[in-house]
């Protein structure tokens, strides 16, 4: 995937004019998208006090306030619980997720189409249609308040993962398949050894997508967190912030900062695969 | 494939087991005489300073009840409570803010009937304001036990009060709102900043709720349907804010408001004297003691309509209520825990004390240990008031409390004009919203 | 795992001489069993049940502390005659779908046309584009709500400098669906990647040629990058409008944080659709319809009601999405 727009043809030749307003232009929508950004930066180092007023340059310095906010709060327990649900409903979610994919892709049987569509249709259903009943399920098992009713769910496959998946896997030749299944691989083996391996890309960018989904989810626990503190995440923790203590929206900057940095740091390593996942979702459909 | 049939019967098997939930409550008690002992999981609302006052007094229980172990978890709302216990990891105890859930929770015996525990240890009810007893028992089932009171008046900042002339606080209506226009000061392009009074209706304490009792406005009719349409007292109590948002400025008021501090911080509007004079509860003395020292204050009761002189005194009271789950393994010890704290004088005024809310025992009120400078006088004095009252309990929870809250912000605002009919819309509104839960 | 399957497979060859039917088409449907089995499942348990069981729990009123008692429609019958709330909220998500969905793909179509259109610098400024959309929703929310703040944040203060006197944003129930939909555009990134794509895909020599011919910019624009953008324009208005249906969580979060009433006792739940109900969504309304006033048999009504409304839409938009489910069938 080409990263930077490719050349023109030598013919035409933009006024110079038109080429300053245009680089004018991106440079101010630069600073419109980072302005927010700089502004959680600069309230996150400033005192309590200040972030109540409309000075943006802060009198003091404070870079203290990002270990006050593991101090003050469980700030830690956030992370830790956050990072537990994502990386389990990751993997769980490629368990299940993964040879289904395959089997929809790749394998030829009566039903798929009608279970692809079904598929289908559940990414498309609000989550809060099947909300009640569901909380139920996990009321009656005795598990609200904790965050398993969002990660048992994934060890039984993901609407929207498998629905990429099988978009990626689709794009692997079944002349390949065909060798290794003639060579007498098992439809399970040709998956592991010939399917994972080159579609590891595609894997990769749907794990993504599912970790920060599950990062990001604010709704699940929600639900079914809120009424055990102790299981929060940060998304919650960060929404709850003003009834728990008096509010000090310095650290709850800091803290916004300390929940974005992660998703920031996987972002400017995986960029590649990030990219070619969210524009296959779109281009190939 | 999966067989149909498998897949239906496990669909019903599901069906079955997630279709009911529900409570299991077993009602049998011990034999009067027997100690209590075990472990008593208590949940609590407080934070903070406060609840580091409730870890004193159990830390006391525990003393006088060697055999009984209390874990006690801060910071649990009513929703959170309601939620454990339906799905029957409740505490034994439980704590709640206001008398919301009590309706509910005793409709449903989510929390036990305590009528045989206070037969069998001879529990004097008469302890208690009948107020408190209205609003600790729904339909005959009493299922909870009033903690301590939360009691609302009037503070005033004596230095900007005495700065534009006034030596005592307004005790009718018409006096607080020109009270209120003198002691505001704006800024050169109009915006306020200090108010006199605060008339919204969503703002810390300034709620509906807490006004009614001034303007004698009523909330549910004998036979639990609303009366806010009916009642001509609500149209005068909102008529009377409405001019004053007018006076000052809707969209002034919204500005000051953004940016005034949050209501339990030390940056408390009231406390950083933005504000000459507001509602709010006995516990803000304590407050404005610990986080404001520099602020001369004083407190009164809510100033009452001019046509109704005579209640002069009354206010609002709520009260937070304990009560024991359903699900409790040991209802014994948490019966034990629920008497101490709620009925023994020294337990009652401890926390009275230290918490700096309202006891609600006779005999707590009348101790000699209980700290009350004037300042807090002033609400033990309103709690004792005859014409003090509470929003009547309901199955329903606090519904019909925030649909008035809505229908009041819409017509602060400029929303909604016409008032007569919008009450009387509202009155069949919430005759709905309390049907739809029957 | 692989050897688990090997002794599978050894074991139903050893059979074959005894079972008379074809045992290939059972071995195959066994193995797209063994691929299957979990999420077929997933799409019984969390898919199949919760939907009949919110049908079902539709008639009927119950909390969480009581048990489902039959009603009959009479939950169905407050919600289309005495829940000026529901229609409110129905209005209100109604609303975003319309406005935030076009406005979402045109700020995307805009920064994608712009980033094509420089000659360096194309790949540092598409990051800086694509960062709002990595911000997590709850915490970019908070950041907007402050920046927004009428008496204290900087866009207001900003203004005021221009002379203009900035509007309450989130405090005032006419901006701040408003309000809502420049968080949405600001995250604008991930569908900016997308048309990007797309944008890219088109052949430079269209252009030229189109040039030579005499078209404008506009023309071009009408006559080439639409047509191709097509496919990618239509995935992005599904998707746009299935998210928009859902609308939850930026909603909620500026709603509280934004009321900054204290709910010490209350919860969040209360603060939702501030203000004046201006910010609750649907979703909003049937998760504070279920879960903090226990209407639970009605707030499966208003489920039932979405999830016929998303029905209804799906259909529509699987006609489009045909081409994309074929693929090497």
């Amino acid at each position: 995937m080409t990263v930077v727009a490719p050349r023109r043809g030598t013919m035409l030749r933009d006024p110079w004019l038109v080429v300053v307003a245009r680089n004018s232009l991106a440079i101010a929508a630069g600073l419109i998208f980072l302005a927010p950004f700089v502004f959680v930066l600069l309230m996150s180092l400033m005192t309590s006090d200040q972030a109540l007023t409309s000075n943006l340059w802060p009198t003091s310095w404070h870079p203290e306030n990002f270990v006050d906010i593991f101090t003050k709060l469980p700030m830690l327990d956030y992370l830790v619980n956050t990072m537990t649900y994502a990386l389990l409903a990751t993997g769980f979610m490629l368990l299940s997720s993964v040879p289904a994919a395959y089997a929809l892709a790749k394998l030829r049987w009566r039903g798929s189409t009608a279970t692809f569509v079904v598929i289908i249709c559940m990414m498309m259903l609000p989550p809060q249609v099947v909300t009640v009943p569901l909380y139920l399920m996990w009321s009656n098992a005795g598990l609200t308040g904790t965050l398993w009713p969002l990660i048992l769910p994934m060890l039984v496959g993901d609407a929207f993962s498998i629905f990429l998946l099988r978009q990626f896997l689709m794009t692997i030749p079944d002349a390949v398949l065909d060798a290794a299944r003639i060579d007498g691989c098992s439809e399970w083996q040709v998956l592991l050894r010939v399917v994972v391996p080159m579609a590891r890309p595609g894997i990769a960018a749907t794990a993504i997508f599912q970790f920060f989904y599950a990062w990001n989810d604010y709704y699940g626990p929600l639900l079914y967190t809120s009424e055990e503190q102790s299981n929060w995440t940060l998304s919650i923790a960060l929404s709850q912030f003003k009834h728990l203590h008096h509010v000090e929206w310095n650290l709850v900057m800091a803290a916004t900062l300390i929940v974005m940095l992660p998703v920031l740091i996987v972002f400017f390593f995986a960029q590649k695969a990030f990219v070619q996942g969210v524009t296959l979702t779109g281009v190939k459909g | 494939m999966i067989r149909r049939p498998t897949l239906i019967a496990a669909a019903a098997l599901l069906f079955a087991a997630a279709c009911a939930p529900g409570t299991n409550a077993n009602q049998d008690i011990a034999p009067a005489g027997q100690e209590a002992k075990g472990t008593v999981e208590f949940w609590h609302f407080f934070t903070d300073r406060e609840a580091k006052a409730i870890d004193t007094a159990i830390a006391k229980f525990e003393k006088d009840h060697p055999d009984i172990d209390v874990k006690v978890t801060a910071g649990q709302d009513d929703a959170k409570m309601l939620q454990a216990i339906s799905s029957g990891k409740g505490p034994d105890v439980g704590l709640s803010y206001s008398t919301d859930i009590v309706g509910k929770f005793c409709a449903s015996d989510a929390w036990r009937d305590l009528t045989p525990y206070l037969k069998r240890d001879k529990v004097d009810l008469e302890q208690f304001p009948e107020t408190v007893r209205s609003y600790t028992s729904y339909q005959g089932k009493r299922c909870a036990m009033p903690f301590l009171a939360d009691v609302y008046g009037l503070y005033f900042n004596k230095n900007l009060l005495a700065q534009a002339g006034y030596a005592a606080p307004p005790k009718t209506m018409t006096e607080l709102a020109d009270m209120a226009k003198k002691l505001t000061k704006r800024a050169p392009d109009g915006t306020i900043d200090t108010a006199g009074f605060l008339p919204l209706l969503n703002f810390y304490e300034h709620t509906p709720q807490h006004t009614a009792p001034a303007w004698n406005a009523q909330w549910l009719t004998m036979d639990e349907r609303s009366a806010i349409g009916t009642d001509p007292n609500w149209a005068a109590m909102l008529k009377w804010h409405k001019d004053l948002v007018d006076w000052y400025g809707y969209d002034n008021l919204q500005k000051f408001t953004a940016g005034l501090g949050d209501e339990w911080s030390a940056d408390n509007a009231f406390q950083q004297g933005k504000l000459a004079m507001a509602i709010d509860g006995e516990y803000r003395v304590a407050f404005l003691h610990d986080q404001a020292p520099g602020i001369d204050f004083g407190t009164a009761p809510l100033p009452v309509a001019d046509d109704q002189a005579d209640r002069y005194g009354a206010g609002f009271v709520t009260g937070n209520v304990a009560g024991i789950s359903a699900n409790s393994e040991n209802p014994e010890a948490a019966w034990e825990l629920i008497r101490y704290l709620t009925t023994e004088t020294d337990s009652v005024v401890g926390l009275a004390n230290s918490i700096k809310n309202v006891p609600t025992t006779k005999d707590a009120l009348a101790s000699d240990e209980l700290e009350a400078d004037e300042q807090f006088q002033t609400f033990l004095d309103i709690f004792a008031n005859p014409n003090t009252s509470t929003t009547p309990p309901n199955a329903s929870g606090p519904k019909y409390v925030e649909m008035t809250q809505e229908f009041v912000n819409g017509y602060l605002s400029g929303s909604s004009t016409d008032l007569g009919g919008g009450l009387k819309d509202l009155d069949g509104r919430i005759d709905q919203a309390l049907d739809l839960g029957r | 795992m692989t050897s688990v399957l090997a002794v599978r497979e050894s074991t139903v060859d050893a059979r074959r001489p005894v079972r008379r039917r074809a045992p290939r088409r059972w071995r195959h449907r066994l193995t797209v069993l063994s691929f299957m089995a979990p999420a077929l499942i997933g799409i019984a348990v969390f898919f199949i049940y919760p939907l009949f069981a919110a049908i079902y729990f539709s008639f009927t009123k119950f909390d969480l502390l009581t048990t489902p008692e039959w009603v009959g429609t009479r939950n169905y019958v407050y919600l289309f005659t005495h829940d000026p709330v529901a229609w409110q909220a129905a209005r209100n998500t109604l609303w975003f779908v319309v406005v935030l969905v076009p406005a979402r793909m045109i700020a995307a179509l805009l920064t994608a046309m712009l980033l094509t259109s420089l000659k360096r610098g194309g790949g540092f400024f598409r990051t800086i584009f694509y960062l709002p959309a990595l911000a997590p929703p709850v915490a970019a929310t908070i950041a907007f709500v402050f920046l927004f703040n009428p008496a204290t944040g900087p866009v207001n203060g900003f203004l005021s400098l221009l002379g203009i006197d900035g509007p309450l944003w989130f405090d005032s129930p006419d901006w701040s669906k408003p309000s809502l939909v420049l968080l949405g555009t600001w995250a604008v990134g991930d569908l900016m990647v997308i048309f990007l794509a797309a944008l890219l895909d088109v052949p430079k020599p269209l252009y030229e040629a189109a040039s030579i011919d005499g078209a404008n910019g506009w023309q071009r624009f009408r006559h080439i990058t639409l047509p191709a953008l097509s496919p990618v324009l239509v995935f992005a208005a599904v998707t746009g409008v299935i998210q928009t249906l859902q609308y939850f969580t930026q909603a909620a979060v500026a709603a509280s944080v934004a009321s900054g009433t204290a709910t010490t006792g209350g919860g969040v739940s209360s603060t939702f659709g501030y203000p004046e109900q201006s910010t609750l969504t649907y979703p909003l309304h049937l998760y504070v319809s279920g879960f903090r006033y226990y209407d639970m048999g009605y707030a499966n009504a208003l489920a039932v009601v979405l999830f016929v409304v998303a029905f209804a839409v799906t259909l529509v938009l699987l006609r489009r999405f045909r081409a994309f489910t074929g693929g090497a069938r």
